[in-house]
């Protein structure tokens, strides 16, 4: 949700107050998935969308005003597509709810606050949930990665019961809205609701360490910066992670390979590849890397020269699921060649394996699965 | 591994000496082979005119990893002077093997990163 921050900063420019309109709840197929955000400004500008931007799109930004003016959030329920879409076969099918809520963009507005302080604990590479009541979204609870919170949904009991519900969807890197269950049966006893809560997780934006600086690394490195990663290359030699090899990519780290990486926060949202092929960089970076929560790691290398290295990291003792974990040979079987037919191979095992998707293709896959939807800001 | 390379390379590589880093070290310095890529930092303690402790951090090939385990614990207890000046042929002895032409240099480059280290120290 990398948009949300730069988004805010930037109607922060121009507007002084918008509705923010917030996708808290799905049922069957949508077009986007819970978290989606939509913002629209006292004149009318639009940032975002949470569907496609067609149906509920227009409806939002015709409820926008009503709840610019009155100050008061509302929660809109909408059953996507009409009678004529789904009679030639175009509707989604899907329902949706979404939040819209007044925002003020300058001062010290709390959720302006909440928002400040979860782009901190992004840009440090932690996960963190912002937990709202959907009756009363000013109230917020700021759940961080290592358990710890900051604010108030106006109870301990409520706060106490909405962190333990965050820490696994923080886990999963899932938003959703969830009834609040408060264990507490004393609070219970004195009438203590269980309200709908949004549970909107954010996470470090996806991060490719790439390993190896050589042409397949070039071209995964330029791929990867156009679909939406950082990139960091990293090699022993200052020749080959050069800026005139690596013109976009975000950060070149030249050093001990392994020492660098075990000083990188590898996370759920971090994927790491190495091009290197080299025994002498493979075991020690992945050594590092396997006991880390990176989402993602393969290495180039033949099935063969794969078991021989994880082979040698066995013989250390590092456990059979650590070494399950490391995708070699690495990419989708689509017969790549050159290096950026490989690199296009390995990007797309890449975004298969974050969005839990097998790589395979669409046309094959049971009805139901795939809906072609909008490319996902953030 | 060891048919390859000898038993005192396998086991230097399978279970190094001296691996890490030292607190505040009195000398140091890391370099690569350009070509080949192997990367080895050495970082060294001083007492006085005397190497008191000495560690290495790389991801280098099995001979370099071999050679500077056994480097790191061949010069604790030498002066600076006798260190820097450490033989070459004694250090290729130790690693028990015949190397082809290509491979001394992979055991040279600890050495080599030893003697920057000390030479860039300042003078006590």
């Amino acid at each position: 949700m990398e948009d949300v921050f730069s988004q805010l900063e930037a109607l922060g420019q121009s507007e002084r107050r918008v509705a923010m309109a917030t996708l808290v709840g799905t049922k069957g197929t949508t077009p986007k998935k819970e978290g989606a955000k939509m913002w629209v400004g006292e004149g009318g500008r639009v940032l975002g969308s949470v569907t496609i931007g067609g149906c509920v799109d227009a409806r939002v930004i015709e409820d926008s005003a009503s709840v610019l003016r009155s100050g008061a959030p509302q929660l809109l329920k909408m059953a996507l597509g009409d009678e004529d879409a789904w009679e030639m076969g175009l509707s989604c099918g899907g329902t949706i709810e979404v939040l819209l809520e007044p925002l003020e963009l300058a001062g010290d507005a709390p959720v302006l606050g909440s928002y400040r302080r979860i782009a901190t604990e992004v840009d440090a590479g932690r996960e963190a949930c912002l937990v709202r009541l959907l009756r009363e979204p000013g109230r917020a609870l700021l759940v961080l990665a290592d358990g710890k919170s900051e604010g108030s949904l106006g109870n301990a009991a409520l706060d106490a019961a909405a962190r333990q519900q965050a820490l696994p969807l923080i886990a999963r890197g899932t938003s959703r809205t969830e009834r609040i269950a408060v264990a507490d049966a004393a609070s219970r006893a004195e009438g203590a609701e269980s309200p709908e809560a949004f549970f909107e997780v954010h996470a470090p934006r996806a991060h490719l360490v790439l390993v190896g600086a050589g042409v397949v690394a070039m071209a995964l490195s330029e791929l990867a910066r156009t679909v939406g990663f950082r990139v960091t290359v990293v090699d022993p030699r200052p020749k080959f992670a050069s800026r005139e090899r690596f013109p976009h990519a975000n950060e070149l780290r030249v050093g001990i390979p392994s020492e660098i990486l075990e000083n990188l926060t590898l996370v759920p949202s971090t994927a790491v590849v190495l091009t290197i092929h080299d025994y002498k960089v493979e075991v020690p970076v992945l050594r590092a890397v396997l006991s880390s929560r990176a989402g993602y790691v393969g290495m180039l290398g033949n099935r063969n020269r794969g078991r021989a290295v994880l082979d040698m990291l066995r013989q250390e003792g590092v456990p059979s699921e650590q070494l399950e974990r490391v995708h070699v040979p690495i990419g989708l079987d689509i017969g790549a060649q050159t290096a950026a037919e490989i690199a296009t191979s390995v990007l797309a095992e890449m975004i298969a394996v974050r969005c839990g998707k097998s790589g395979a293709s669409l046309r094959a896959s049971p009805p139901g699965t795939g809906a072609q939807k909008e490319p996902r800001s953030g | 591994m060891s048919d390859l390379y000898g038993a005192v390379i396998a086991e230097h590589f399978r279970r190094p000496r001296n691996r890490g880093t030292l607190e505040s070290p009195d000398a140091t310095h890391e370099e690569v082979n350009p070509l080949c890529g192997d990367r080895i930092r050495i970082e060294l303690k001083l007492e006085g005119d005397r190497v008191v402790a000495a560690r290495f951090r790389g991801d280098a090939c099995m001979v370099a990893v071999a050679s500077a385990s056994l480097l790191t614990g061949m010069v604790v207890g030498l002066s600076r002077e006798d260190a820097f000046r450490f033989p070459e042929e004694r250090l290729l002895a130790a690693l028990e093997t015949t190397l082809r032409p290509a491979r001394v240099q992979c055991a040279q480059l600890p050495l080599q990163v030893m003697r920057a280290a000390l030479s860039d120290a300042p003078a006590r």
